[in-house]
């Protein structure tokens, strides 16, 4: 793991020396006169599962694209244990460990789901982790497929991605990015579109993830399934943190009842809306 | 009449495919429209020259040197200009069409135009097939035509690296979500198109001389088959090689040498004003979009 594009055992020292996992701090987006992001800070420990939420347009979706690089951030900073991940291309960003599924799925439909793999198992981040070899990627790509749901004995993998029901679509996007084997793993709505039966579904996988040390974000609206496995959650409105904490306790929050309940909000109005969650 | 028509037809095709198809890669791969694509096919038929009778190398050798070394400028030409403006449409074929008329005009100004600037045949001979005389280098033509048609189809269809860049070639979102440098990958992409450019340059150009016209002559064609064929479409190239190649000859032999440049610039215009985007080309949907 340490050969991955200059993380150097220095760095991962340090990491061990308690520099946060990811110390977001001050981070602001401005797309022209829309503040989509502004002024968030967190700090996310290895292993956590921290769940981002907030009403539509939040800017929720910006502060994961900030993350991953996808949107450079007008203010703020982004660390990864340690180094400033701010100003660096998505590409460069996934080398480093973190990898992101988007909201919207687009595998190539033609193609057998198993074989939509072969652009994550050929990542310069995979190749860096086995040293430029990667053994037979089918046989990779069809292990990766069962660990999310594809039962091997229907073949489920070899049928084409255009005719997988959206739940297979999102644990094909998963099994994509858990190619990567990233440390931190960003899920932008990976429950969206899905039926309760499916969302039940996919809820052991990332259970199992997280028994394996991994680190999650978790952008969701179904709350009820997000608070059953987050450690944490963020709450997010007209891109400001108004809460930070446990899942129970958050809720229980005037600024987050105001956010989320419409007339709420309206007799809430008064109240400051930066107020930070302890 | 007809056979002979068609079978030169036939060869015609494999030259506009061979034409068309670096071009065509460069833009499926990494969306870069390389104008200075007739420069690169002209470059590498003078620099074959050059090795030949100025250096004295073996024929071979030189051929093979000045493939590899036109793949090379492709990519210095990304990396040195292109990188720059990369992202700006507008800019990147500002700037390889400026590229494109410095190289050839500088031949040009070099003197590097008259009958002795072309290259001798690789295979000598010819065949009487059907009723017509065929030379061996134009059914190398063919050969080398139909070996890279197949080959790139083999390969974006069956090896995991050609799927790999299909994937990037349609989607630049999934190939930086998975830790893809897009510049290096543009850098080999607009690199095989010089190269590909290159190995038509050496099998064609013994068919006629080298001259910086030729240069504007190939880009043309290039542009030509991939506007009708529609852009990054391995399929409409070759099918746009075709219509535009079998049109062509059968102009010429049924109605009049003098029509034959019309054919493809009709065609061109036909096809822009019914479906813009090429007969195998589709616009990406506006959600596709990053």
């Amino acid at each position: 793991m340490d050969r991955v594009d200059g993380v150097d055992p220095v760095d991962q020292r340090r990491d061990d020396d308690g520099h946060p996992f990811l110390r977001v701090e001050g981070l602001g987006k401005r797309f022209g006169g829309i503040q989509a992001v502004a002024d968030v800070s967190l700090d996310l420990a290895r292993g956590e599962l921290l769940g981002i939420i907030g009403p539509n347009g939040s800017g929720k979706t910006t502060l994961v694209n900030l993350i991953s690089g996808f949107v450079r951030p007008s203010a703020g900073e982004v660390r990864f244990r340690g180094r400033r991940i701010d100003r660096m291309p998505p590409h460069r960003i996934v080398r480093l460990g973190i990898a992101r599924t988007f909201q919207m799925v687009r595998p190539f439909y033609e193609l057998p789901a198993y074989k939509n793999m072969i652009i994550p198992l050929f990542s310069p981040r995979v190749r860096g982790l086995v040293g430029g070899k990667y053994g037979d990627r089918d046989a990779v790509a069809l292990d990766l497929l069962e660990e999310v749901g594809f039962e091997r004995d229907a073949f489920v993998a070899y049928k084409p991605a255009g005719a997988l029901p959206q739940g297979y679509l999102k644990r094909l996007e998963l099994a994509k990015a858990m190619a990567l084997e990233p440390e931190l793993l960003i899920l932008d709505e990976l429950f969206s579109g899905l039926s309760l039966a499916e969302v039940a579904s996919i809820v052991p996988i990332i259970e199992k993830l997280r028994q394996g040390g991994m680190t999650l974000i978790m952008i969701e609206h179904r709350l009820r399934e997000l608070f059953r496995i987050a450690d944490r959650v963020v709450v997010l409105n007209h891109g400001r943190k108004i809460a930070d904490g446990p899942p129970a306790a958050v809720m229980e929050m005037d600024a987050v009842k105001s956010a989320y309940l419409g007339a709420a909000a309206e007799t809430a109005e008064t109240s400051d809306p930066e107020t930070e969650a302890p | 009449m007809l056979i002979g028509t068609a079978i030169y037809a036939l060869i015609n095709s494999f030259i506009l495919a061979l034409m068309a198809m670096g071009f065509n890669l460069t833009f499926g791969i990494s969306g870069v429209a390389n104008f200075a694509y007739g420069a690169f096919y002209v470059m590498a038929a003078y620099g074959a020259w050059i090795f030949t009778h100025k250096a004295g190398l073996p024929y071979g050798v030189a051929v093979m040197l000045s493939i590899g070394l036109t793949t090379m400028g492709g990519a210095l030409m990304y990396r040195f200009v292109l990188m720059r403006v990369r992202g700006q449409t507008l800019s990147e074929v500002i700037a390889t069409f400026g590229m494109g008329l410095a190289i050839l005009e500088l031949f040009r100004y070099m003197g590097f135009v008259g009958f002795e600037y072309t290259l001798p045949n690789l295979v000598e001979g010819s065949v009487f097939f059907l009723g017509v005389y065929v030379d061996y280098q134009r059914l190398l033509i063919v050969a080398v035509g139909a070996l890279m048609v197949v080959g790139l189809w083999l390969f974006t269809r069956f090896t995991s690296l050609g799927l790999a860049f299909r994937g990037i070639a349609q989607d630049e979102r999934t190939a930086l979500t998975f830790g893809m440098d897009p510049d290096r990958i543009a850098t080999i992409a607009v690199a095989f198109g010089a190269g590909l450019a290159a190995i038509a340059a050496v099998v064609i150009v013994p068919l006629g001389t080298i001259s910086p016209e030729e240069g504007y002559d190939v880009l043309i064609k290039a542009l030509a088959v991939c506007i009708i064929g529609g852009l990054g479409s391995t399929g409409g190239v070759i099918a746009a090689s075709f219509l535009i190649g079998f049109a062509e000859r059968f102009t010429d032999a049924y109605i009049g040498s003098h029509w034959t440049m019309i054919v493809s610039l009709a065609a061109i215009l036909l096809v822009l004003a019914v479906k813009p985007s090429g007969l195998f080309g589709h616009q990406k949907e506006l959600e596709e979009r990053i």
